[in-house]
């Protein structure tokens, strides 16, 4: 098992033969395909593509439960805000009422959509997190020749949200120890409260930065790379291959982001007008 | 050949209210394995960090006299080209990591330095079979244990060849197994490379034997310089300072003081064994 930025993938993925770039290209343009797409069936479809996806590089599936209960959140907070406090349109058509308030089809249409466009937008996320590294996304930004010094604020900007939780967790256990804690207390109290992991978490923040600091300089390190006035070689990208399936991917993903921005835009596509929720349950036909 | 040289130097902290190294008069020659003890708040990680540079560098403070490292002062160094002769590894292996897993970490200073390709591997499989990290290497650091951890710190800098290598109490958070594994590591790098290193050390079982000399740092001041033998022959002093020494070097230094036993101070429980031998010998005849 190799532990990914949001779990723990098999050895025999085959995710691990696709080159980082491929993966980080994916999320790129993926995510940009909902964008351009109003009929929710296609957005469902890119959904259901990339859950399979998942499957096919072994991410364990049973972790995706956890995001069902923030999915119907999110859809019935989005619904709400188009509906009943979506405003008084005489323009749209009234469906029906609830609490007196009118719910007109177009906004619960509207509502649907931005769903549907979401929902395969955190997929991909999802899916390129569950199957990715801190150090593939490293690497995949310095194959795309991003300056070293911004992948390494990036990595350690990563590394330090670890870090910083580890340090919250080792003040509170602290305090704990003491004979603090919030347990049974008022919001109010645990949120005042919070001040005493807040001061010891900041001076252990700067102590750890001042130990980051004096390990950098003593491994000849300077962001302006002038510790060693010599060009840097970047050992970690000798693992990585960026072979012919990884070119056939990544034709493929831009093909299909040209060809939807084609279909879009010259013909029409992938709107609402041909859209089965129009034919389905438009109260206009 | 003089590779370090203090001459009267003396640092203070900023808005501290006495110096934390008091005109310090040392001298570290090449090749030598050299072991700097003494209580908490004697120094030794100010005098460590003054000898790579840290200091001046990293920290606001008062300097006095002369820390000479390779022949100049060390704020004449360029930026960097101290640390690639001096290398230097902390007390917390957690806190000295800069990449995402041990290979990167192995390779990060190799990078910084200008190697290529084929010598950073060349000098990560060395540096890997030294330290035993091979299955570790995809794995990141902050997930091993303790030991693991100072393993990869102390691969990460032998991986840099400095010339000397400086060691800030690397085992003070590690358990016995761990500790003995670093300083097999240690030995290891003494015998094959013939490296001058400099530990700070509380846990001396380990280090007498590996040092050529040791030093005893007391309130910023060095007390004691010498040979481990000559150096436990102090044992007054040492007592004194708070340091206690091996179990098996204040055993003989008992024998020695109440006439059952003569000569040097044995350093290793081996050592120890065949002189009791002699002890044990003697008596007889004595009987």
């Amino acid at each position: 098992m190799n532990k990914t930025l949001l779990g723990y993938v098999p050895d025999e993925s085959p995710i691990y033969a696709i080159h980082p770039f491929v993966k980080l290209f994916f999320l790129l343009i993926v995510s940009l395909f909902p964008l351009f797409i109003q009929a929710p069936e296609w957005n469902l479809l890119i959904f259901f593509v990339v859950i399979i996806l998942m499957a096919i590089s072994k991410v364990n599936m049973s972790v995706m439960k956890i995001y069902v209960p923030v999915a119907i959140s999110m859809g019935t907070i989005i619904l709400i805000s188009y509906t009943i406090l979506g405003g008084i349109h005489p323009e749209f058509y009234e469906w029906f009422r609830v609490f007196g308030r009118p719910i007109y089809w177009e906004r619960v249409r509207d509502a649907l959509v931005v769903y549907c466009r979401i929902l395969p937008m955190i997929a991909t996320m999802v899916f390129f997190l569950s199957t990715s590294r801190e150090r593939d996304i490293i690497v995949a930004m310095r194959s795309i020749k991003i300056p070293f010094v911004v992948t390494y604020v990036f990595a350690m900007a990563l590394r330090s949200a670890g870090m910083v939780l580890e340090d919250f967790q080792i003040v509170r256990q602290a305090e704990q120890a003491r004979g603090f804690t919030t347990a049974g207390k008022s919001l109010i109290f645990k949120i005042r409260q919070y001040v005493m992991y807040m001061i010891p978490l900041f001076a252990l923040s700067l102590r750890r930065s001042e130990e980051f600091t004096n390990a950098l300089v003593a491994r000849g390190y300077a962001f302006t790379g002038e510790a060693a006035k010599v060009k840097r070689a970047d050992f970690v990208l000798t693992h990585y291959k960026f072979g012919t399936s990884d070119i056939i991917m990544t034709t493929v993903i831009l093909g299909l982001f040209i060809a939807l921005l084609v279909f879009r835009f010259a013909f029409g596509s992938f709107g609402l007008d041909t859209s089965w929720i129009t034919i389905l349950f438009s109260p206009y036909k | 050949m003089e590779i370090i040289q203090l001459k009267d130097y003396s640092w203070t902290y900023l808005n501290t209210s006495g110096p934390a190294l008091k005109e310090i008069n040392l001298t570290i020659n090449e090749g030598e394995f050299v072991g700097i003890i003494g209580p908490n708040g004697a120094g030794k990680t100010t005098l460590a960090y003054s000898m790579n540079g840290l200091i001046p560098g990293q920290y606001h403070g008062i300097k006095k006299g002369e820390v000479v490292v390779f022949g100049k002062e060390v704020e004449v160094h360029e930026r960097g080209a101290l640390q690639r002769k001096v290398g230097m590894v902390f007390s917390d292996p957690e806190a000295q990591f800069t990449a995402m897993t041990v290979e990167d970490e192995l390779v990060f200073g190799m990078e910084n330095i200008g190697m290529t390709i084929p010598e950073i591997r060349e000098r990560l499989d060395w540096v890997t079979d030294l330290t035993e990290l091979g299955p570790l290497l995809n794995k990141p650091p902050y997930e091993l244990s303790g030991g693991q951890k100072q393993r990869v710190a102390l691969g990460a800098v032998l991986a840099m060849s400095p010339d000397v290598l400086i060691l800030d109490e690397p085992t003070s958070m590690l358990d016995p197994i761990s500790r003995t594994r670093v300083f097999n590591v240690l030995e290891k790098t003494k015998k094959e490379k013939n490296n001058t290193v400099i530990v700070i050390e509380h846990s001396l079982e380990r280090l007498v034997p590996l040092a050529d000399r040791l030093i005893l740092l007391h309130d910023g001041q060095v007390i004691l310089d010498g040979p481990p033998r000559e150096f436990f022959k102090e044992m007054a002093l040492l007592v004194e300072k708070g340091i206690e020494a091996p179990g098996v070097i204040s055993f003989f230094h008992q024998l020695i003081e109440e006439g059952y036993a003569q000569g040097e101070l044995p350093l290793t429980v081996d050592e120890a064994a065949e002189r009791l031998d002699e002890v044990f010998a003697n008596l007889n005849k004595k009987a």
